[in-house]
């Protein structure tokens, strides 16, 4: 049987939520108060007739006592909590952090799955499993979920914060309006699996403080972590069009001794007045909290499976990990697209849109990740479904990287299984070579910096790797941060694609990995979207360390050319570069100056060979502004693979449109555009059976017997 | 526009070289780097090898067919895709047939072989889809669009080429070239490409045409160069026209080398609105006694200093010098 927590701490926290006293439990259960404190502190347990009594007291069934998996029900059940206005006045309308990005949900899909990849567990080497899942609730089941959010408390708080002509204002209208008119309502479910959970306590430092409580708290412990301001949750929370997630953990590490179903509710809402009484923004979903000094704070519970799956919070398995439900999925840049489209009422396209712009975004910011090669898993695996009502609409996806980068993750997959060559003879082998990153030293540190080698991969690329010739860098967390073209390469390089794969991402061998990887890091903004100065970098390090960034992308530069391109040789020794450039021999003729004149050409041919063998000809001639004045006649010959054609004559030509035939000659009606004409050759003059050939036509100037 | 008694897919062929290895005497081989070909330019350098005594050089193909129309369409039958190589001014020719590689027939991969003693300096690589249509076997039903190039001594892939440019002194140098100290340059079209050499003696020439120095010194290069290659197209053109192959019916026919393709870029500016083969029927007949030779030298002319872009040079100059004088009287 599955055993939760220790009776003693257990049966305290059950005495908290349902507010009663030790002696009140010793009167109901017919003890002393200091057996009921034996209890607790564990100094002994209560006999089986008590254990019935106490779950009387309680309103909870016998085994529930047992199992001591969830808490009590009576008592407070979950509810809403909202920030009350600050005593000063101040209004916030809005949270700053999440006009740090926009509502897209490429950046969602980039900033979600970078924290879930963060938050991996190290212990195991199995990566970790990410899934989006979209749902659209309507009708009944809709009505079903805004009962289990308690909707109607929250309805007054989303009034009054729509009826606010601020920009969050009118973006939560528009969600308000889409799920009344249209009855609709997209949930967008992030899970991750083999991830730490929201450990730590409900208030003081932790992964579920910072993500629930905190703005601007970045809990990665590890120099390798992609995230370091801690933005990228506000993520979830611009998404959603109502401000609202709800969050369902299991944890790596037991909390209050357990693991299973933490949830809490955030709401981030500008500040509003409901019922004469000011509220200052974020709300929360939860249980009361008794230890707090405010007595309607909520905090995390432990939920039963029902309260969970009401809540579309059900997890598949139970490996650790986080599901985030944002409630109320919008995607402004898709809808900007459907907009230019025409059609911007669509849902069935747009819950298909979504779908597919998740895995793209996927595909494109996490192929590293999602790359295995040799012995070892990927770091990542994500997939994307879409349901309706909670029945499948699209198929689950599963993200998979060589379809979005066949050439970056061949040329990743390659490195990490040690195939790679030092240059490349063959189309799709990878060239492999090192270049140098000096890290500075730490400010006050001397030493502490050094030679890191970076490891450069290159191999050749398809129209399927989107734009050609370019280095995509990385570092440990195999995200890639920046993409940039490779300038000034000589005219005929074929199109490649090259990876940086700098600190951690080096491999296990290369020297200063982790100097390195802290030293990029330090380099990178809040978008995580390039190597530069950076206002850390200066202090940490000094003032011209960004150098060091400029000068390994021009050694990155160089030694992509060395193996792509043919440099130009230095043979312009003796002065003629400019001589020799003018005199190039192409066999093109030189672009069409004005003199040029505009004669009719064949523009359609149809022809086919009749029963006696001759070819019968229908052909179409285009006739440009003023070429009505040419007087062309039509040739036919007969196709042969090297020296002269051999000349089929006309035994028949004959007019059909726009034109005459005058001896051999078409002359064009005056003004025409376009004319036709039809034609039988003589079979006499046919040196091969017309079958064995093909035939070709072409208009001359002038007489056709010329030809 | 060419008209076949069978049907023909419609969509494209395409080929790529994907992997060239050099074998010499004494069991050497080298891989060629991929640099040495381009898929842009379609062509391979292999020139680049390290050691210039190969003797053969195989090249390893992948072509791709329309084999879903082919398939849907059901007019052809045992269809194979070969791949040509071809040299016109050594007659060479090496047919290779591919093989299907991967489901559904679209990718034929195979090798070629080029031996060295076949070829002069450019070979085509095309590739053919052959099949058996309406009862007739081995008729050719599909071609790549665009040639590869097999450059057997050019150390970079690219298609265009330059003339070889060249300085020496004139007075100093082989005693043919004495007699012409005087002139500033002569162009020489005997060789394997035409040669271009400066004539040292001429101090300061190369600077100039370089356009190093100030802006007068190179508003007169600019002239100078322009006038150096309205002589050399001149030059390059007489030299192209005077060497024609003659078929039997006395059909000339265009070079395969540098040659024709500086007949292929300045016939249409000398006999404008007819095809090349025309203009050089034309050009041909009235060289060789069938018409006026002197009518056709001012287009010759003509086409020469569109060539060396004068028009373009000159009116730089024009302006150039006003706003020389503008900056002198201001």
């Amino acid at each position: 049987m599955e055993v939760g927590e220790d009776f003693g701490p257990w049966l305290a926290r059950q005495l908290q939520l349902t507010r009663m006293k030790q002696t009140e439990l010793a009167e109901a259960v017919g003890v002393t108060r200091a057996a009921v404190s034996a209890w607790i502190t564990g100094r002994a347990e209560p006999r089986t007739e008590t254990i019935n009594k106490i779950a009387e007291a309680l309103k909870l069934d016998v085994g529930t006592l047992h199992t001591r998996t969830t808490d009590t029900l009576a008592g407070l059940p979950f509810t809403w909590y909202h920030r009350p206005g600050h005593a000063d006045g101040g209004r916030e309308f809005g949270n700053a952090a999440a006009f740090a990005f926009e509502a897209d949900l490429e950046v969602l899909a980039r900033e979600a799955t970078q924290n879930s990849l963060d938050e991996r567990r190290r212990g195991n080497e199995q990566p970790v499993r990410v899934r989006y899942t979209l749902n659209e609730l309507t009708g009944e089941t809709l009505a079903r979920f805004r009962t289990a959010i308690r909707w109607d408390d929250l309805f007054p708080h989303y009034e009054s914060a729509a009826a606010q002509d601020q920009k969050v204002g009118r973006v939560i209208s528009a969600g308000l309006r889409e799920m009344y008119e249209r009855d609709r309502l997209v949930l967008l479910r992030v899970d991750d699996y083999n991830a730490s959970g929201l450990t730590g306590d409900d208030y003081a430092d932790g992964r579920f403080a910072a993500v629930v409580r905190r703005q601007l708290d970045s809990r990665k412990v590890d120099s390798g972590a992609g995230g370091s301001y801690g933005l990228g949750k506000a993520t979830l929370w611009a998404t959603s069009r109502l401000g609202l997630v709800l969050i369902n953990s299991t944890l790596a590490e037991a909390h209050e001794g357990r693991t299973d179903r933490r949830l809490i509710g955030r709401l981030d809402l500008p500040w509003r007045e409901v019922d004469g009484k000011p509220y200052a923004g974020p709300a929360w979903l939860g249980r009361p909290d008794a230890e707090a000094d405010n007595v309607d704070v909520v905090r995390s519970w432990w939920a039963d499976e029902d309260t969970v799956r009401s809540l579309h919070l059900d997890r598949e398995s139970d490996d650790p990990g986080t599901s985030f439900l944002i409630v109320g999925a919008h995607d402004v840049a898709s809808l900007a697209g459907a907009r230019s489209d025409g059609d911007p009422g669509d849902d069935e396209d747009s819950l298909e849109r979504m779908h597919r712009r998740l895995v793209q975004a996927l595909g494109r910011n996490f192929w590293a990740a999602m790359t295995t090669g040799g012995d070892r898993q990927p770091l990542l695996e994500a997939s994307v479904r879409t349901q309706r009502n909670g029945d499948e609409f699209l198929k689950e996806e599963r993200v998979d990287p060589v379809i979005y980068q066949p050439a970056r993750s061949r040329a990743l997959q390659a490195f990490l299984g040690g195939n790679t060559v030092e240059r490349i003879t063959e189309v799709g082998q990878v060239a492999a070579v090192t270049v140098p990153l000096k890290v500075p030293d730490i400010e006050g540190r001397p030493g502490s910096g050094g030679e890191h080698r970076a490891v450069l991969l290159v191999t050749d690329a398809s129209d399927a790797d989107g734009r050609p010739n370019q280095v995509t860098a990385m570092r440990g967390n195999r995200m890639t941060v920046k993409t940039s073209r490779v300038p000034d390469l000589p005219l005929g390089t074929d199109p490649f694609q090259a990876v940086l794969l700098a600190g951690r991402a080096a491999g296990d061998g290369a020297p200063f990995a982790a100097e390195a990887e802290e030293f990029l890091r330090t380099s990178e903004p809040p978008e995580h979207n390039k190597w530069s100065q950076t206002e850390e970098l200066r202090m940490r390090y000094s003032p011209s360390a960004h150098r060091r960034i400029a000068a390994l992308t021009t050694a990155t530069n160089k030694a992509v050319k060395e193996l792509v391109a043919v440099q130009k040789e230095k043979k312009d020794s003796n002065g003629t570069g400019k001589v020799r450039k003018r005199l190039k021999v192409s066999g093109k003729a030189a672009a069409k100056g004005n003199t040029a004149v505009a004669l009719p050409k064949l523009d359609d041919l149809d022809a086919t060979v009749g029963a006696d063998g001759a070819w019968q000809v229908t052909a179409e001639v285009k006739v440009p502004t003023g070429g009505d004045t040419w007087h062309m006649s039509p040739v036919a010959k007969l196709d042969v693979r090297s020296g002269p054609r051999p000349v089929v004559r006309w035994a028949e030509l004959v007019a059909v449109s726009n034109c005459e035939v005058v001896d051999g000659v078409l002359h064009f009606a005056p003004g025409a555009r376009r004319a036709s004409f039809r034609g039988v050759t003589d079979v006499s003059t046919h040196t091969v059976r017309a079958a064995l050939t093909g035939l070709v036509v072409e208009l001359h100037t002038g007489r056709g017997d010329s030809a | 526009m060419r008209a076949y008694p069978y049907p023909r897919p419609s969509g494209p062929v395409t080929m790529r070289v994907t992997a060239v290895r050099l074998s010499g005497p004494d069991e050497a081989r080298e891989d060629l780097d991929t640099k040495g070909y381009s898929v842009v330019e379609q062509v391979v350098a292999l020139g680049r090898a390290e050691r210039s005594d190969w003797e053969t050089a195989r090249l390893k193909l992948s072509a791709t067919v329309p084999a879903r129309e082919m398939e849907t369409k059901g007019h052809w039958s045992e269809v194979t895709v070969v791949a040509v190589l071809a040299e016109k001014a050594t007659n060479a020719r090496t047919v290779a047939r591919l093989e299907p590689e991967g489901p559904a027939n679209r990718e034929w991969t195979g090798s070629i072989m080029l031996v060295r003693p076949d070829h002069l300096d450019r070979a085509t690589l095309s590739v053919h889809v052959v099949a058996t249509v309406d009862g007739v076997p081995g008729r050719i039903i599909a071609s790549s669009e665009r040639d590869w190039m097999v450059d057997v001594t050019a150390d970079v892939p690219l298609r265009d080429r330059q003339l070889d440019v060249v300085t020496v002194s004139f007075a100093r140098a082989a005693e043919w070239l004495r007699p012409f100290r005087d002139a500033p340059w002569m162009v020489d079209t005997s060789g394997r490409m035409p040669t271009v050499r400066l004539n040292t003696d001429f101090d300061g020439l190369t600077a100039l045409v370089q356009g190093a120095g100030t802006k007068v010194e190179s508003l007169v290069g600019e002239m100078l160069l322009s006038q150096l290659c309205t002589d050399v197209w001149t030059a390059v053109f007489h030299t192209a026209i005077g060497d024609l192959e003659i078929e039997d019916d006395g059909t000339p026919l265009l070079p395969p080398d540098w040659r024709g393709e500086v007949l292929r870029e300045m016939l249409p500016d000398v006999v404008p609105g007819r095809s090349v083969e025309d203009a050089l029927r034309e050009v041909h007949a009235r060289r060789t006694g069938d018409g006026t030779w002197a009518e056709l030298q001012p287009r010759i002319h003509y086409a020469a200093t569109r060539r060396a872009e004068v028009p373009k040079a000159l009116g730089e100059t024009v302006r150039g010098i006003e706003r020389l004088d503008q900056e002198a009287t201001a």
